[in-house]
């Protein structure tokens, strides 16, 4: 197999607050191959977005990446001054946010915000950049680009915005997008919208995708493979299919029970997670999803679990995959059929 | 966008006849005149100079009067300094006020922002706790305070500077500081929190997350987002620093139009009341008009339409 294109090692971020560290990211670790769709996924706080703004350089002042290393095409991105990693955001590896509607400029003209980019990574002259800026809102389906160059943010909606900022994104043929919940503050069509235009852009320029959500339906329809992260750790990884199939963590299997399905007409009610997520200030000791977990043993309270073998690629961090675990139906990999 | 200048310009009209009416009649109401004094004057005088300056006439009439007076932009004689109009008066001090009101402003611009920004931009280490404490001092101490304080250490003590007037360039500092001092500690606070406040924001962290420059981000996309509370403050502030200040004139000697406004009332001065105050009105309402067609600068989301009524 190749060199992936990212190659994250136990990467650890915490925030130093008035109240003590906060613990956001601990011991992430995850590949990505060229023109690959990496979803990952967890509830608030899961530390999704911490760990990729982690990679990009953009914590804010009070978060410190405290150990770990992100190779990206050979660089460490962890040990990058900041010359060098602004000179690789917008250019190699790019990123879209959750709110269109306040992540763009209010003050400059939509052209004026995407001609910037290509000139802080291009040289080239400014009537080609704008020339480069018409060709991508023509890209993400902007019509009458030329014009809308010249207009502001509040005189589009919300999802042309999105396009907007994925134009924005896109503008210097980044090697990886990070998609930080790109469809969250989207009504639902606009949001098939955004994501089948972002998938058929990915297979279009063969990027990789890293898309942060925590939409498990968003992450079946686009992704290839999966991170569930849960406390700040990654408690499950596979490829999408495999997941769904057989999800090897109580957590997954929590939220894939959560999801709604609307074909079934028995109605009855989602079946929630009880409880509440884990306080990183004092994170437990063991497994950060044991007080949650129906099937907590006093193993999981006192030592976190590895991450376990669930199947050639699909690994899970639960004591259940241990060899003296008891088997659980649904979860421990020998009682479903290989 | 024209009928809204002209709808805006009718209304400045509107506005300052409302003062003028209102001024007029409360001025009018209130005891005495500008020829009541300890010393008695003899009934026979004073009949004399209220025939003169026709404040005999029936209430009504002198308004009507002064009304045609400001419409031919007369402003009447002062009832004070024989033989000089309000409008010599207002020329007269208009110049020195002027002069040292638009430094003061150029020292406001000039430090009261970069403060903000640096303060903002070393938010809660030693450069920003700094900027705040003689802020906060700059706010709180009054400037008679101020201007007293430094005209003792620095033409007393010192000698670097005259104790008054303004007929040495130097003479110009301690005023103006004095001036500008309450308004930079002001706009050195607001641009602060201003910037601070968009730097929070998303689109700054889109900004740098297109891998613009540190410069690039905080300049072009910061403080112009930042600066729209600023220019909203600094409409009323440029009125204030052109119309003068009673007390730091009346310190320092200067023969501005500051000390007139308080002047004219203490001597019942009717038509210098009037004519200063319209004076004022008029420059803040320009100063408010100005700094409304900035913000369509500023922000393109703001747009300014007539009313349809």
């Amino acid at each position: 197999m190749s060199t992936p294109l990212l190659s994250v090692s136990n990467l650890s971020t915490s925030f130093f607050t008035s109240r003590g560290e906060v613990k956001a990211v601990r011991g992430v670790s995850f590949e990505l191959r060229a023109g690959e769709i990496l979803g990952i996924v967890g509830e608030s706080g899961s530390g999704k977005s911490i760990t990729c703004m982690s990679l990009m350089g953009l914590l804010r002042s009070s978060g410190r990446v405290i150990d770990g290393s992100a190779l990206f095409e050979g660089r460490d991105l962890l040990t990058l001054d900041e010359d060098e990693l602004s000179a690789l955001r917008g250019n190699d590896i790019s990123m879209i946010f959750q709110d269109p509607m306040t992540s763009l400029n209010p003050t400059l003209t939509v052209g004026e915000q995407v001609i910037e980019t290509i000139l802080r990574h291009r040289k080239v002259t400014r009537a080609a950049a704008r020339a480069r800026a018409i060709e991508l809102f023509e890209l993400v389906r902007i019509p009458s680009a030329a014009k809308r160059l010249r207009s502001y943010p509040h005189e589009f909606s919300g999802g042309m915005r999105q396009r907007v900022m994925i134009a924005i994104a896109l503008a210097c043929d980044p090697k990886l997008l990070i998609a930080d919940e790109p469809t969250t503050a989207l009504d639902v069509t606009i949001q098939r919208q955004i994501l089948a235009l972002l998938k058929e852009l990915q297979g279009r320029l063969g990027m990789a995708v890293i898309l942060i959500t925590h939409d498990l339906g968003v992450i079946a329809e686009t992704a290839d493979r999966v991170l569930v992260m849960y406390g700040g750790m990654v408690m499950e990884e596979g490829p999408v299919r495999e997941l769904f199939a057989r999800p090897s963590h109580p957590y997954t299997r929590g939220l894939l029970a959560s999801i709604p399905d609307l074909r079934d007409d028995t109605h009855h009610r989602l079946t929630p997670i009880p409880g509440s997520p884990p306080d990183m200030l004092r994170p437990p000791k063991g497994c950060p999803f044991a007080p949650r977990c129906a099937h907590a043993m006093a193993q999981c309270n006192a030592a976190l679990p590895p991450l376990y073998d669930a199947g050639p690629v699909h690994r899970a961090r639960c004591w259940l995959h241990h060899p003296q675990a008891p088997r659980v139906a649904g979860i421990t990999a020998e009682l479903v059929p290989a | 966008m024209t009928a809204y200048v002209v709808q805006r310009l009718l209304l400045m009209l509107v506005t300052l006849f409302a003062i003028i009416t209102l001024t007029f009649f409360l001025m009018h109401a209130v005891p005495g005149g500008p020829f009541t004094s300890e010393k008695m004057l003899q009934p026979e005088i004073q009949a004399a100079l209220n025939a003169k300056y026709h404040l005999d006439d029936p209430l009504w009439l002198q308004y009507l009067n002064y009304l045609r007076g400001v419409l031919s932009l007369d402003l009447g004689p002062s009832f004070k300094y024989a033989g000089m109009s309000v409008n010599e008066i207002i020329a007269e001090g208009l110049p020195v006020t002027m002069k040292t009101g638009a430094l003061a402003l150029i020292c406001v611009v000039a430090l009261g922002v970069p403060l903000g920004i640096v303060a903002a931009l070393n938010r809660n280490r030693w450069p920003d706790t700094l900027v705040m404490v003689i802020a906060t001092i700059g706010v709180a101490v009054p400037s008679y305070v101020i201007a007293t304080v430094a005209l003792y250490v620095f033409a007393l003590r010192l000698g670097w500077v005259p104790t008054f007037g303004l007929d040495d360039w130097r003479g110009y500092f301690l005023p103006v500081f004095a001036l500008s001092g309450f308004w930079i500690s002001f706009i050195a606070r607001l641009a602060r929190s201003s910037l601070l406040e968009t730097l929070q924001q998303d689109y700054m962290m889109t900004a740098k997350a297109k891998g613009l420059k540190r410069g690039t981000v905080l300049f072009k996309h910061g403080l112009r987002n930042s600066l729209i509370p600023v220019v909203t403050v600094l409409g009323p502030v440029v009125a204030n620093l052109l119309t003068g200040s009673f007390v730091i004139e009346q310190i320092f000697a200067l023969p501005g139009i500051g000390r007139h406004f308080v002047l004219s009332i203490t001597n019942r001065d009717y038509t210098a009341i009037m004519g200063i105050t319209i004076f004022y009105a008029a420059v803040l309402m320009v100063m408010i008009f100005i700094v409304d067609m900035l913000y369509l600068v500023l922000d393109p989301r703001i747009k300014y339409r007539a009313d349809a009524k």
